[in-house]
């Protein structure tokens, strides 16, 4: 019993990771119409703001020695930047482009990124002590649990609750769902495009940051591929969620984190090496039952 | 007050729309009819910016809004109600009209063109807070006629508003665009398959069939039909008009 509670804390854990980042792909799908695999990037990104741009093997700290205070902004701002950038150097030339066009500069964009990160910080992994404090762990009664995994579920919910006041309650989150299910036709409304598409962008590379900086405190090592696991299973954490609902980005999240952590927890010794195996097939089942993932998307049927 | 010259529209190598021309003046209620994959729903998107011209212009009260944004041409009071509604079935039907008015500035003239909204569509007001996909097909045409509304358009366009609605649901469509026209002096150019319908609302018609107009004229010089289904169908031969029309 004590062993599943842990278990179900670490895919918490690690589903609130997924579905930061899982969101933040999502919306830019719900705006764009882009599957932006170099989001994986924008947090890699984020994790080298933390460090002096050199070459050297030992890594030395610039932004992650601040105080959080500082640092979480600072990293966001970076992140944000270079979110910014590239729709206006890739995706802004692109509009009116088909999907596919799109997700193709999206991979462009990735390896652009990876190898100038490779090319400035050299390419071997480096590593960060990043808030060693996170490190420690808390007792309530049986269970130990990791600070980082408390931080981890408590960032990601309250990141939840924030976007969903944004989304519901503010003008420009009643116009970006509205974009989001129906871009021409909001348009039609008056709802500007620029307004809402750099807003995505916006969102999307905060909550890239905020990723990065998890990931960080988790692994406390820097490689230029650091952040395409995760794009990919959030990524799929989309599709299994319904490709195009928000809600559905943040549920597959959860899903896939605790088809992930379960499996590695209670497959037989010898399958565990396969384990990411045994959860795509999940995934694909899951896919067969549900086409159109486990919440579809009202305003993706597309009409002629 | 609207005026289109000389409109090309390709998609690909498939043209669309072929000098197409076309004026709505102040007040006026303008019906343009034509059958199915006839350009009347890619005219009305063009003229709103959601579809790019290759050839032509068009102008609102003589400024050129030919190439503008969707969101610029609503900005300068044109709003349009497209074909199958589009309404966005996530949000409420308040949330739904709001868009709308995210235009306005102020909160006052939003809330005052929400009463007027309401005051025409009772039946929002009473699913004012339900999923917009939760209402019935003509509960929708009526809240993308609201929606509309709260952009506080000069001019709007309507397309096919009776389409997939029953024709009692229809004629209450007609009946509040009708009062919109009379009470708001709203000028309406409407896309209708029934020749019949707009011959009885309109001021004027026009004919559109494979991407070229074919007839223009005032409604009450059309009343007998028989000009406007040559147009239509396009051939010479009465008695299959007659059944056709049916």
């Amino acid at each position: 019993m004590i062993t599943f509670l842990q278990n179900v804390l670490d895919a918490l854990s690690l589903g609130s990771l997924y579905a930061l980042t899982a969101l933040g792909i999502g919306l830019i799908f719900g705006v764009l119409k882009l599957i932006n695999f170099a989001h994986g990037d924008f947090i890699t990104f984020g994790a080298y703001a933390l460090i002096i741009p050199s070459s050297a093997d030992v890594a030395q700290v610039l932004v992650g020695g601040w105080s959080w205070e500082l640092l979480i902004p600072t990293v966001c701002i970076a992140v944000i930047a270079i979110a910014l950038a590239s729709d206006y150097l890739v995706f802004r030339p692109l509009r009116g482009a088909s999907p596919p066009t799109l997700m193709a500069a999206s991979f462009a964009l990735s390896y652009v990124i990876q190898n100038a990160i490779m090319v400035i910080y050299g390419a071997r992994p480096k590593s960060v002590n990043l808030w060693p404090v996170l490190g420690d762990q808390t007792h309530v009664g049986p269970l130990t649990i990791p600070n980082l995994n408390l931080v981890t579920i408590a960032v990601t919910l309250a990141l939840m609750v924030g976007m969903t006041i944004v989304l519901r309650r503010t003008s420009v989150g009643i116009q970006m769902r509205a974009a989001a299910e129906d871009f021409r036709m909001a348009r039609y409304l008056g709802v500007r495009a620029d307004l809402v598409i750099g807003l995505a962008f916006v969102i999307s590379g905060a909550l890239a940051a905020v990723a990065a900086l998890l990931l960080v405190a988790q692994t406390g090592s820097l490689t230029q591929t650091m952040g395409q696991p995760i794009a990919l299973f959030a990524f799929i954490a989309t599709v299994v969620g319904g490709m195009g609902s928000l809600a559905g980005a943040v549920v597959g999240g959860f899903v896939i984190g605790a088809i992930v952590i379960m499996f590695q927890a209670y497959l037989p010794p010898d399958l565990r090496a396969f384990r990411d195996a045994f959860a795509f097939a999940f995934v694909i089942l899951v896919l067969v039952a549900k086409p159109s993932g486990l919440l579809r998307a009202k305003g993706l049927v597309e009409r002629v | 007050m609207l005026k289109v010259e000389g409109l090309e529209v390709r998609y690909g190598r498939l043209t669309a729309l072929r000098g197409v021309s076309l004026h709505v003046e102040r007040g006026e209620t303008v019906c343009l009819i034509g059958p199915n994959g006839a350009g009347k729903s890619t005219l009305f998107a063009c003229i709103a910016g959601g579809v790019s011209a290759t050839h032509g212009s068009v102008t609102l009260d003589g400024k050129r809004i030919a190439g503008r944004r969707p969101e610029q041409i609503a900005r300068s009071g044109l709003s349009l109600v497209p074909e199958g509604r589009n309404i966005f079935k996530t949000l409420t039907v308040e949330e739904n009209l709001r868009l709308g008015a995210f235009m306005a500035k102020d909160r006052e003239s939003i809330q005052a063109r929400l009463d007027e909204v309401m005051a025409h569509f009772p039946r929002l007001a009473e699913r004012f807070r339900s999923s917009a996909g939760s209402l019935s097909g003509g509960e929708q045409q009526m809240l993308a006629i609201g929606r509309a509304l709260m952009t506080g358009p000069r001019i709007m366009l309507v397309d096919e508003p009776s389409l997939g609605l029953a024709p009692k649901i229809v004629d209450q469509v007609y009946e509040i665009l009708m009062s919109l026209r009379d009470e708001k002096a709203l000028t309406l150019l409407i896309n209708e398959q029934s020749s019949k319908r707009a011959l009885r609302h309109a001021n004027r018609i026009y004919v559109l069939r494979s991407g070229e107009m074919r007839l223009e004229g005032r409604a009450e010089d059309l009343q007998d039909g028989e000009a406007v289904m040559r147009a239509y169908f396009g051939f010479d031969e009465r008695r299959e008009v007659g059944e056709a029309a049916q």
